[in-house]
């Protein structure tokens, strides 16, 4: 009886150890979940794969994957970056991300999230998540001052009185990560300049020294009188904390960070708003992008069963599990989403209201150098913020920024 | 007794072999990455000396020269503030005032917490909102002096060399106590029997003689302060807001060699121009610390 139950364990632990192992790398450490999922719902499928998923510090995971791709210690699949020439060219030039069309089938994709991981024709990785930016606010304390979701920039400052003067800090802004402040601008932008007024900065028709731009950068200037005390000292882990607790009533973020705040208290009740327009009449907006892909790459010593996982991610099933785990919009169609409101809502959003002209991530104005993002607004709206530059200021560092090189914003 | 040649090669070459390696082989490959453009991935290309043209006179110089300039103040902070406040305990110290023992050990902890640990401490002491200093200054009436620390321009900076002096003080402390108590007692109470008063004898005796000790320590916290990149990583992060006012040559290369989210330029060949330049900085008083400690043992 023994010898038996030994011979059972052992044949038990064989199997674990000769299960073919998938390595994934991110910089996602909420996803842990998933692959959990993902690894049963492949062994009930009759895959005998065990998948070892690592998540990094975002600020270093892209010079490590780098480094391990082209010194071949890299895992069989990565989280990869959105398409663009200074960034993922190179790793697909010099093939370290492979292509996948022959393997996995994208039909469950829409067209326009797609296009993220196209190069020359090719589609290297499967797109796993489509980010709602907005402004999420604490839906009790709306509905104990009789607030309603404004329609106005106007209305949102008035909003921002009402809880100030009952002692709520309206807005918590993490200044910390400069990164942060940028979506903040930009999910401002696509609302109170409009979808047409960035069409004609693409175009060049206007550029960054039109007076709306800086209208706009005095607009939230003149709004940090509604910020926390010292919230350039903040971090977004502050901000996750202090929102969930109810610290603050509103908070400028992204759908992915409704996961940490019902776990951190499964209580708090989340309501959602696109940035209101300057004037009534106008439309709004969201800021909507395609979040990375997941990537077959050079280094995948288990083919077989690495592209089984690329597959599985291009079915609704991984969606449905990845949506109900993260509380993110899967970027693969045909998902069961999660019964939730505020999700439902930001789906509709991502559907019917996302802005077709942006200028942050995902745009034409952070493909070179010096670009938007990380050169002009990220210090650029710490510095406005600080009071060390004035709105004007931050207008004209934008135009001499990116007037450097692209053609429509010249000698403008 | 004349030791053979094969002996001395075969305790040498293993230490030479790891030197080479890990220091020697490094060095110069940082210096050719210098006049190369390369992504960290794909072909390296020459670009000669553009890199450091760059660094010196294009867009990426204003970023190199303010974290230059933190470097420098960082020093000049450091330095008074270990060099002095040292000296004044390492005094009261040596005075075999009650309880030295237990002062030695307390004042040197802080050096045994490992810097992590620092960092992750004194972000939660330097919280804007609920952080224990702002609590502390509100409790004893002193709320208008709250500030968000780690936030403003203006204090980042020297807040984090306040973290910095509260970790490092101990060392420099028992290192200035040792130079102390190695003066002849002789002289000290030869000088009170003449009549010199306390403070006499601390600034025309205990100091000259200590001043040796000082010029080393200096050399190391210039050293140093140009070499700093972790206490800055720990507590503003690798983008060293706000806007870059706690940004150094350290966090200027991390950035620039390893990029990450915010990165302003990316390329491990002007990252590696950034660290020859750290190296030119920091060679010089290095041969100059090997030649004072070197003058000072032939003594």
């Amino acid at each position: 009886m023994k010898t038996k139950l030994l011979l059972v364990v052992l044949a038990v632990i064989a199997l674990v150890v000769l299960a073919g192992e998938v390595t994934i790398w991110s910089w996602r450490t909420q996803d842990a979940e998933v692959w959990k999922q993902v690894e049963a719902e492949l062994r009930k499928a009759g895959h005998d794969i065990k998948i070892n998923f690592m998540a990094f510090a975002p600020t270093e995971y892209d010079a490590k994957v780098n480094l391990s791709l082209q010194t071949n210690t890299g895992p069989d699949i990565v989280y990869s970056r959105r398409i663009t020439p200074g960034g993922t060219y190179p790793l697909i030039d010099n093939g370290l991300y492979l292509s996948i069309d022959d393997v996995v089938d994208f039909s469950n994709f829409p067209q326009e999230v797609l296009k993220f991981v196209t190069y020359n024709g090719k589609k290297y990785g499967v797109p796993f998540a489509v980010q709602v930016v907005g402004i999420f606010y604490n839906k009790e304390y709306y509905n104990k001052f009789k607030l309603k979701e404004p329609e106005t920039w106007d209305e949102l400052v008035e909003n921002a009185k009402v809880l100030k003067k009952n002692g709520i800090t309206p807005f918590f802004i993490p200044g910390k990560e400069a990164w942060a402040l940028a979506m903040q601008h930009a999910m401002c932008g696509v609302s109170v300049l409009g979808p047409e007024w960035i069409k004609k900065l693409t175009n060049g028709e206007t550029n960054f020294l039109d007076p709306k731009f800086t209208d706009l950068n005095k607009k939230l200037n003149d709004l940090k009188v509604y910020y926390q005390d010292g919230f350039l000292a903040n971090s977004t882990v502050d901000q996750d904390a202090a929102f969930a607790f109810g610290q603050a009533g509103m908070v400028f973020y992204g759908i992915w960070g409704y996961q940490t705040w019902r776990q951190l208290n499964p209580d708090i009740q989340v309501g959602y708003f696109m940035v209101p327009p300057a004037t009534k009449g106008e439309k709004p907006y969201a800021y909507v992008y395609m979040d990375g892909a997941i990537t077959l790459t050079s280094n995948v010593k288990n083919r077989k069963d690495a592209v089984e996982v690329l597959k599985f991610c291009a079915t609704p099933q991984f969606g449905t599990i990845f949506a109900n785990i993260t509380k993110n919009i899967p970027a693969v169609s045909g998902a069961n989403l999660p019964k939730d409101p505020l999700f439902e809502e930001i789906v509709d959003v991502y559907a019917n209201h996302a802005s077709p002209y942006i200028y942050w991530v995902g745009s034409v104005f952070v493909t070179k150098k010096p670009d938007l993002y990380n050169d002009v607004l990220s210090p650029g709206m710490q510095e406005l913020y600080a009071g060390k530059i004035t709105p004007e200021e931050l207008s004209k560092k934008a135009q001499d920024a990116i007037s450097q090189w692209y053609p429509p914003l010249m000698k403008k | 007794m004349k030791i053979k040649l094969k002996y001395i090669l075969a305790f040498v070459l293993p230490a030479m072999f790891l030197y080479t390696i890990f220091v020697i082989y490094p060095l110069f490959d940082s210096l050719r990455l210098s006049f190369y453009s390369w992504r960290g991935v794909g072909p390296k290309i020459f670009v000669g000396l553009r890199n450091y043209k760059d660094m010196f006179t294009g867009g990426f110089s204003k970023e190199v020269f303010n974290a230059f300039s933190h470097n420098i103040y960082f020093f000049a902070l450091v330095s008074t503030l270990e060099l002095g406040l040292g000296f004044l305990i390492a005094l009261l110290l040596a005075s075999k005032i009650k309880g030295t023992k237990i002062f030695r050990t307390v004042v040197y902890l802080p050096n045994m917490i490992p810097l992590v640990m620092v960092g992750f401490m004194w972000s939660l002491f330097l919280h804007p909102q609920i952080g224990l200093v702002n609590q502390f200054l509100k409790v004893i009436g002193l709320g208008t002096l709250a500030r968000p620390w780690l936030g403003d321009p203006n204090l980042a900076l020297t807040t984090i060399i306040m973290v910095n002096v509260w970790r490092n003080l101990g060392f420099y402390v028992l290192v200035i106590l040792a130079s102390i108590l190695n003066i002849s007692p002789d002289l000290i109470e030869a000088a009170y029997i003449d009549g010199a008063t306390n403070w006499k004898i601390s600034w025309k005796i205990i100091f000259p003689l200590t001043v040796p000790t000082f010029r080393t320590l200096l050399i190391l916290l210039f050293i140093g302060s140009f070499n700093v990149f972790d206490m800055i990583y720990a507590l503003a992060g690798v983008q060293a807001g706000p806007f870059r006012s706690t940004d150094v040559l350290g966090t200027v290369f991390y950035r620039t060699a390893f990029g990450g989210l915010g990165s302003a330029y990316t390329d491990m060949g002007l990252g590696a121009a950034v660290t020859v330049f750290i190296f030119m900085i920091v060679m010089p008083m290095s041969i100059l610390y090997v030649y004072l400690v070197e003058r000072s043992d032939r003594r």
